[in-house]
């Protein structure tokens, strides 16, 4: 079994907060999404989920705040999946949530931290 | 303590390729720098990503490796532990990926419970 990343990428968007009630219709998805993928054994690590604050460190030690001057997309979260090939990963990726709100997975193979 | 995420990105290199003597010197500052967060107990984990790679998109539309539209590629991510932002953000500073001309971006991980 092989490693792969699953990156979750959409636009940003500064628009009004959910309700608790909204976030918990954004969620379930993303649960039943996840949970599946854990219930053929396939989740590596469960990732991430990351916060819209944020910052930036350039060379030289320049600083940017927030994630998204420069970029039009950004990273919403990241999870970990253990497949054999890149395909399964990717058969793996659909029925994302992230895909439903105009996002994207980006797939990726991981390289073992002693190679 | 919270978690942040750092996030190592670059600009792709194309078919450019550093020799291996390069390479190996940069693995050192990467090990170095590492071994300086994990030395204070804040390191909890990463991934170097290969350049090998696709993308799904909604409709289930596939495009092929990582770089056909993005400006900058993610080279690998890794978890640290800090009070707050600002001092998650202070171990960024001597980043290797900073002497290639890439970023790291700091971003604080949401408890998946709220």
């Amino acid at each position: 079994m092989k490693e792969f990343i699953l990156l979750f990428r959409s636009t940003p968007s500064d628009g009004p907060q959910l309700t608790p009630e909204q976030l918990k219709d954004v969620s379930k998805p993303w649960q039943d999404w996840i949970g599946s993928i854990a219930a053929q054994n396939k989740l590596a690590n469960i990732g991430a989920r990351l916060g819209f604050e944020g910052a930036t460190v350039k060379a030289d030690d320049v600083v940017t705040d927030g994630p998204y001057a420069e970029i039009k997309e950004i990273l919403l979260g990241y999870i970990v999946v253990k497949t054999d090939t890149l395909e399964e990963a990717i058969e793996l990726s659909k029925g994302c949530p992230a895909l439903s709100m105009g996002g994207n997975v980006e797939v990726r193979s991981i390289v073992q931290m002693n190679s | 303590m919270n978690e942040f995420v750092m996030l190592f990105r670059n600009a792709p290199t194309g078919d450019a390729r550093p020799s291996p003597e390069v390479m190996q010197e940069f693995a050192k500052k990467w090990d170095t720098w590492l071994a300086g967060i994990s030395g204070q107990g804040k390191f909890i984990g990463g991934s170097r990503l290969s350049f090998e790679g696709r993308i799904l998109k909604p409709g289930n539309i596939v495009t092929d490796g990582p770089y056909a539209e993005v400006k900058e590629i993610l080279g690998g991510l890794i978890s640290v532990k800090a009070g707050s932002l600002d001092e998650a953000f202070e171990m960024a500073y001597g980043c290797p990926i900073l002497l290639l001309g890439g970023y790291v971006e700091v971003r604080p991980v949401m408890s998946s419970n709220n």
